[in-house]
């Protein structure tokens, strides 16, 4: 057959009609449409065995038991546990999130060291032998008391081994972050002597004087508080909160009190004063007074009159008269310290007054009122057996009292007192007041070693990283805090097998111990630390396993303790902002941002609101009334006496005019692009401010300018 | 309307004097559900959220500010007369949203939807998110994904479906053990066991057994004001969104505070002090 | 090189100068074609809409090329069934127009939604509750039949019509024209009011929803009326600027005056309508919900009253009355300035009912929601237009389009293009 044009032609129009009504091309349209349901980039979780399982988490210092739906013993869903004693179900979006913790892009995937600014893998093997070598020159050189150690929290076994390891090595040097059960602890032994911390019964409290404590802002252990805050109306007690701006707290409250910001320890003075003068005060527990009681009456009363308090603080006479009488005649009253979270800068002189409203009130180790306890004491080290260099070096006096102050000695010296540092689960170059002094006083440490699952802005100053494990990959104890008036023994359980190379805390201390060799290994002797764990907890180790908490108080704290007011009838000075700028700028405690360690989850930077956050914009809280030729939503540059930057405004009448707010937690620079290079951290803005007293960072807000961009 | 006795409408009543605005049941929706997240989430008129957490004022100047928090879900809702005609099931042009008569839930077929969105638009609440991305999940993330919610392939809408699955499981477990009953505790949502505060109560609003029930105390009858609405709550503290519309949200909301409840809706000058007394009529209890 | 395909006894411009005028044109279009790729391929993200503006740009121009393009069926009615004989010389373009807008209006659909490779769904799992659907079903019929209507206008193509079966083809079909253009008309009445259906039945956004007769919300009849009023004001004002571009005389004044008198009856009924249409939702419909008409109006930096009087004043009444004065109607420039300002009246008619809807908050704590069209978004709506203009300049070059050119032309001096 010859093909020409008009036989082409007449075949291609055949073919291509013929191929129009054939069922081709509806089945290759419905192929399509399947196609597109099934996009191979599209993950399809796989189904499987449905398995719950128990544990604690560690993520803050709430310690609530959770519950974890596996698929196939993969772990889907994080949910509260019922019944537990510290939560009862309840659980936090952090909490929840805590498998994207598992998976988080900055999770550190093996120990790594620093070899030219940048971290190279290594093996476990490689790193102990690299930081017992480092650290193994101190002891030699016999001065072990220059290794210090900086750890996110004083209680449960993991920072146990930590002390156990200091002790051994010869150093006194450990210092802890200031979380509210720090400033607890400090303010019981200012109060009633060592080894005591406090804890407030609000879950009967008929009357809760709050002194900025964000109850249910992330205070204390959150999910706990905020059952208590839900149940509060039912119960008909009533919250009083004191603080400048309306928190969440504050819009529940019956009652909000705006302050000056920084003066809530010279209300907290004139309220004594207000109770002493009117004898409002508990007789009964009176007895228990000792040192300088009466000094401290005589003080307050004359240095905190009332005229002179509403002055300072801002709030009239008649509403200090009157909320300190209601507090005095309420049936179970509670003062809370503790602005915020209660972590931080925070200081001494605060917390020791506005407790000292409890020990005045008299409701103290009673049903609804503030709980003096006894540390929790379930642990039980073997001593450490201590060489002579270690002996001489544990015996030194410590370098300081506190992160801060330890900085600054290092700030001040020309060559580091601190010659080697461990640090392990805090991130003090973020979380603390000034993060760039920080930076540079850790530059002149010579050896730094991280113990952290995240690649975070501690953990890039450091030398050497050491990985460990999250909560959901390892099994410890967690004993509750935070003020909550029950002490819960919790034992977390691994969930899931180490996602990466990393290990228990535990087992990095006592490898890191055991690569030093000598008797630093013999104080080491446990194969690994679930033995350890099971040896040091041995009192309650059955129970644990068994129910998977222990409560070691639940029932009020026996007996009487002594109150000795000696520290406040000196009349400490009150650490005042620095600076002689316009505004005052304070941080601001945000639920859905953790301020330390970890950082946020995807989820949890994803409900962050856009008048918090804006694409990298970060933004300030200001009253309109105070604003002047500012704009909502507008640009502007803010500035303190340690920095200024770019931000946003935010009109929010629910601020006090001449405060400006600002969200803590935010403008990490991990290795995250979900939570990462996201707005400012408002640490840097603030300067440290040292409290004589108590050795600690006092700098809660600074003075500030702003001014359109 | 739904006569057969034994039709569920599951609905819920949120306690605003209880919530604390924590997000806490954003988070859990996100979790049970395989909601994704992108980089930048701060575009809240781009960020799958649903369950979205709403910050309301009562707009007076320093000091007497309030502050309260509004979740919203999805807000289930039954359409005019409450006959299933929801804003957004009647508009769907695939029938890929459909109104559950055996349980009151809306749903949404994830791989019927072609993406035109006209659901979007046609729903006041907001509570309908379109895919515009592809969900992608940092490496080995996507471990954590849970095989009862399969995740949504880009261009699609999604939206809260009251944890659809949970009433599935539930039900298969009440028929394995013989029952046709389906306990209160047996079918919870993912932000009601997850909520710290205990702020949300969900149930079935047909079961005068059912928590949920007995604090909303639906009216069933038409409301003689505006016929449209149907299932008033009988109880002076509750209100639902935007009732005046004809919606007929399974959603209530829960305040003591007169200026919360009235940001419920909109009202003329004066309408609301006419109103704010007109409760679900006793009578028909 | 073309003279063979252009119509016998018809001047036109060189074939490179064609050619020419075409790459430009084609190079627009090039870069809408780009967007679009972009857009299917990569998925919506390349656009700025977003959860508050599910609908935007892309449904604003399809409801405008469609209203516009009414003026297709409403010719076809006039011509075919109220047997009005002199529309016949304008009846081509305007089928061609219609043809544009119409195939226009389905690529946009095939771009806005998010599954395009499923958009069959609509067809297959049909919901017939949803005035989308009617839309789809009625949008696709009424293309076939302006593709029947547009086919005899093609064969009369100098060399096609050479062959006896098109040319017979072509004149049977003009035969039964009438029957297709009835269709036409009942397709189009029902697809261009469910359009108005789609944002008056949304009854959960109190500025878009509509009270009305049975399961028709006013607007469904509205965007009808509408459609057949300011359609024809689109195809005078494509027609006016064909002949400005060509430089000839293509339709004879009396047609032109006969349309414009009856677009400007219609309009000027419509403009009543719509104004009794108003009235009765800012004073009844709106204040039933709670809605004080201000809330529409007011509190954010873009929609104001003027938008309103825009819409029913300048760019309703006023070129209605232009249109239905003999004066002003066969005076050229006012006529122009009414049929330019009566398109755009049309187009702000259909922003509003899209993009104002999306805007104006709901819920009393939410917020204004204004939005930007990424260029993506631009370039494909900007793509119609490109191929708008490419199809009928083809189609005037080789198709004789204007029954009336070669008798309006005749003189030796006329102008070439």
């Amino acid at each position: 057959m010859k093909v020409d044009r008009r036989s082409f032609l007449g075949l291609g129009i055949g073919a291509v009609a013929g191929i129009a009504i054939s069922p081709v091309g509806a089945k290759l349209t419905d192929d399509f449409s399947i196609w597109t349901q099934n996009w191979p980039w599209t993950p399809v979780p796989p189904d499987g065995e449905v398995s719950y399982d128990r544990t604690v988490c560690h993520l803050c210092p709430g310690a609530c038991g959770i519950s974890v739906r596996k698929i196939d013993g993969r772990p889907v869903k994080i949910e509260g546990l019922d019944p537990y004693p510290v939560n009862n179900g309840g659980v936090c979006l952090h909490g929840i999130a805590g498998l994207q913790y598992l998976y988080d892009p900055s999770r550190v995937k093996s120990p790594m060291k620093k070899v030219n600014n940048r971290f190279v893998p290594i093996s476990w093997d490689d790193a102990f032998t690299m930081v017992a070598a480092r650290l193994g020159e101190l002891r030699n050189d016999q001065n072990p008391e220059t290794l210090a150690c900086i750890s996110g929290s004083d209680q449960g076994s993991v920072p146990g081994l930590f002390k156990h390891f200091m002790a051994a090595f010869g150093s006194p040097n450990y210092l802890t972050m200031p979380d509210l059960e720090s400033w607890l602890i400090r303010t019981a032994k200012t109060l009633h002597g060592d080894a005591y911390t406090l804890g407030f019964d609000i879950d009967h409290s008929d009357f809760i004087l709050s002194f900025g404590a964000g109850l249910i802002d992330g205070w204390g252990s959150p999910v706990a508080c905020i059952q208590a805050m839900g149940t509060r109306r039912q119960r008909e007690s009533t919250l009083v909160q004191i603080e400048p701006r309306l928190s969440n707290t504050a819009a529940s409250a019956d009652r909000w009190i705006p302050i000056n910001p920084g003066t809530e320890a010279d209300l907290a003075m004139g309220m004594c004063a207000v109770l002493l003068k009117e004898n409002l005060f508990d007789p009964g527990f009176a007895q228990g007074f000792s040192g300088g009681f009466m000094r401290f009456t005589a003080m307050v009363q004359k240095e905190y009159p009332l005229d002179k308090v509403a002055g300072i603080t801002g709030i009239s006479a008649s509403d200090i008269q009157k909320t300190a009488v209601a507090f005095a005649k309420a049936k179970m009253p509670v003062a809370l310290p503790g602005k915020g979270r209660g972590e931080g800068a925070q200081n001494l002189k605060e917390f020791a007054a506005i407790h000292t409203l409890n020990c005045l009130s008299g409701n103290v180790n009673k049903q609804g009122g503030t709980f003096v306890k006894p540390l929790p004491k379930y642990l039980n080290f073997p001593d450490p057996v201590q060489d002579t260099v270690a002996l001489k070096g544990a015996g030194s006096a410590p370098l300081a009292g506190s992160v801060q102050e330890l900085v600054t000695r290092i700030d001040k010296s020309g060559e580091s007192p601190v010659k080697a540092l461990l640090v392990y689960n805090a991130n003090p170059c973020f979380a603390l007041n000034d993060p760039s002094r920080i930076r540079a006083a850790f530059e002149k440490i010579p050896f730094k070693v991280c113990v952290t699952s995240f690649m975070d802005e501690t953990a890039m100053a450091s030398d050497v990283i050491l990985p460990v494990s999250t909560f959901m990959e390892r099994m410890e104890d967690v004993p509750s805090k935070a003020g909550l008036a029950a002490t819960v023994v919790g034992l977390s359980k691994p969930m899931v097998k180490p996602v990466f190379n990393t290990r228990s805390p535990g087992d990095v201390v006592i490898g890191i111990a055991r690569a030093l060799g000598g008797d630093m290994a013999k104080s080491f002797a446990w194969n690994s630390y679930d033995a350890c764990l099971e040896q040091v907890t041995a009192r309650i180790w059955g129970p644990l396993v068994r129910k998977g908490h222990v409560v070691l108080s639940k029932n009020l704290p026996a007996g009487s303790v002594k109150t000795d007011f000696g520290f406040l009838a000196e009349n400490p000075e009150t650490v005042k902002p620095a600076g002689a700028l316009e505004f005052t700028l304070i941080p601001i405690d945000n639920f859905r941002v953790p301020p330390t360690v970890p950082a946020p989850s995807p989820f949890a930077i994803k409900i962050v609101s856009d008048r918090i956050l804006k694409g990298t914009d970060m933004f300030v809280e200001i009253n309109p009334q105070s604003a002047k030729n500012l704009k909502d939503g507008g640009f502007a540059t803010l500035t303190t006496p340690a920095g200024s930057v770019p931000v946003r405004v935010h009109f929010n009448d629910g601020i006090m005019p001449g405060v400006i707010g600002m969200v803590k937690g935010l403008g990490h620079t991990l290795d995250n692009r979900y939570v990462s290079g996201k707005g400012v951290n408002v640490n840097t803005l603030i300067s440290p401010k040292i409290e004589p007293d108590s050795g600690m960072d006092a700098a809660f807000c600074i003075k500030a300018g702003i001014s359109k961009a | 309307m739904i006569h057969d006795k034994k039709a569920h409408k599951y609905g819920m009543v949120i306690d605003l004097d209880k919530c604390t605005g924590c997000g806490t049941c954003a988070v859990s929706c996100m979790s049970e559900n395989n909601v994704p997240f992108k980089e930048d989430e701060s575009d809240k008129k781009d960020s799958i959220t649903w369950m979205r957490v709403y910050r309301l004022t009562n707009n007076k100047p320093f000091p007497d500010t309030e502050v309260a928090f509004l979740p919203r879900p999805c807000q289930h809702c039954g359409g005019k007369g409450d006959h299933g005609h929801s804003p957004c099931v009647s508009v769907c042009p695939a029938t890929a949203t459909d109104y559950g008569y055996d349980t009151g839930i809306v749903s949404q077929i994830y791989t019927r939807c072609f993406g035109c969105r006209y659901c979007m638009a046609a729903c006041p609440y907001h509570a309908r998110y379109f895919n515009w991305w592809d969900p992608v999940w940092p490496e080995g993330m996507e471990k954590y994904l849970s095989p009862n919610v399969s995740p949504r392939m880009r261009g699609v809408v999604e939206k809260c479906s009251f944890c659809y699955h949970r009433y599935q499981l539930a039900r298969e477990k009440a028929y394995a053990s013989g029952s046709d009953e389906i306990p209160e505790a047996d079918y919870q949502t993912a932000c009601t066991t997850a909520c710290p505060a205990g702020a949300i109560v969900f149930g079935d609003l047909n079961n005068p057994s059912h928590k949920v029930h007995q604090i909303v105390k639906p009216d069933p009858h038409p409301d003689p004001l505006n016929p449209d609405v149907v299932g008033k709550s009988r109880n002076p503290k509750v209100f639902r969104l935007l009732e005046r519309l004809g919606t007929n949200p399974k959603v209530y909301y829960m305040s003591e505070r007169e200026w919360v409840r009235k940001l419920g809706d909109h009202y003329l000058d004066g309408e609301w002090d006419k109103v704010k007394n007109v409760y679900g009529s006793a009578s028909h209890e | 090189m073309d003279a063979a395909l252009i119509p016998e006894g018809a001047k036109r411009c060189s074939f490179p100068k064609f050619m020419l005028g075409i790459a430009i044109v084609g190079a627009v279009l090039l870069w809408g074609v780009y967007a679009m790729l972009l857009c299917w391929f990569k998925g919506l993200n390349q656009t700025n809409m977003n959860d508050y503006y599910g609908f935007a740009l892309w449904i604003w121009a399809d409801l405008a090329v469609i209203a516009v393009g009414g003026g297709a069926f409403f010719t076809g009615l006039l011509k075919y069934i109220f047997k009005i004989d002199e529309l016949k010389n304008i009846i081509n373009f305007a089928v061609i127009i219609g043809f544009i807008c119409y195939s226009s209006a389905l690529l946009i659909l095939a771009i806005d939604i998010g599954q395009p490779l499923r958009g069959w769904f609509i067809f297959w799992h049909a919901n017939v509750h949803s005035m989308l659907t009617e839309v789809a079903f009625c949008l696709s019929c009424y293309f076939a039949v302006l593709t029947i209507e547009f086919i005899p206008n093609i064969l009369e193509n100098r060399q096609l019509n050479k062959v006896p079966f098109f040319h017979h083809l072509a004149h049977n079909m003009h035969g039964v024209m009438a029957i297709f253009a009835a269709t036409g008309a009942f397709l189009s009445f029902f697809h261009q009011g469910s359009l108005g259906g789609v944002a008056g039945v949304m009854y959960g956004r109190p500025f878009a929803f509509r009270e009305g007769l049975l399961i028709w919300p006013w607007s469904f009849f509205l965007f009808t009326w509408s459609a057949a009023a300011f359609g024809p004001c689109f195809t005078l004002l494509v027609t006016r600027v064909t002949e400005a571009v060509t430089g000839k005389k293509l339709v004879k004044d009396n047609v032109v005056h006969l349309l414009a008198k009856i677009s400007g009856w219609m309009i000027f009924t419509y403009m009543i309508a719509k104004i009794i249409d108003t009235l009765y939702w800012a004073k009844i419909t709106a204040p039933g919900l709670g809605f004080e008409l201000s809330h529409f109006y007011t509190s954010n930096g873009f929609y104001g009253y003027w938008i309103l009087v825009l819409e029913v004043i300048v760019c309703g009444v006023i070129p209605g009355l232009l249109l239905i004065t003999k004066t002003t109607r066969e005076n050229p420039t006012f006529r122009l300035i009414a049929i330019v300002l009566a398109v755009i009246g049309v187009c702000i008619n259909r922003w509003v009912m899209v993009l104002q809807i999306m805007a104006v908050p709901v819920m009393p704590f939410d917020t204004w929601a204004l939005y930007i069209p990424s260029w993506q978004e631009v370039a494909t709506t900007i793509l119609p237009v490109a191929y708008g203009i490419i199809l009928i300049a083809v189609a005037y070059r080789y198709l004789p389009v204007f029954p009336q050119e070669l008798e309006l032309n005749r003189r030796p001096e006329a102008r070439e293009s």
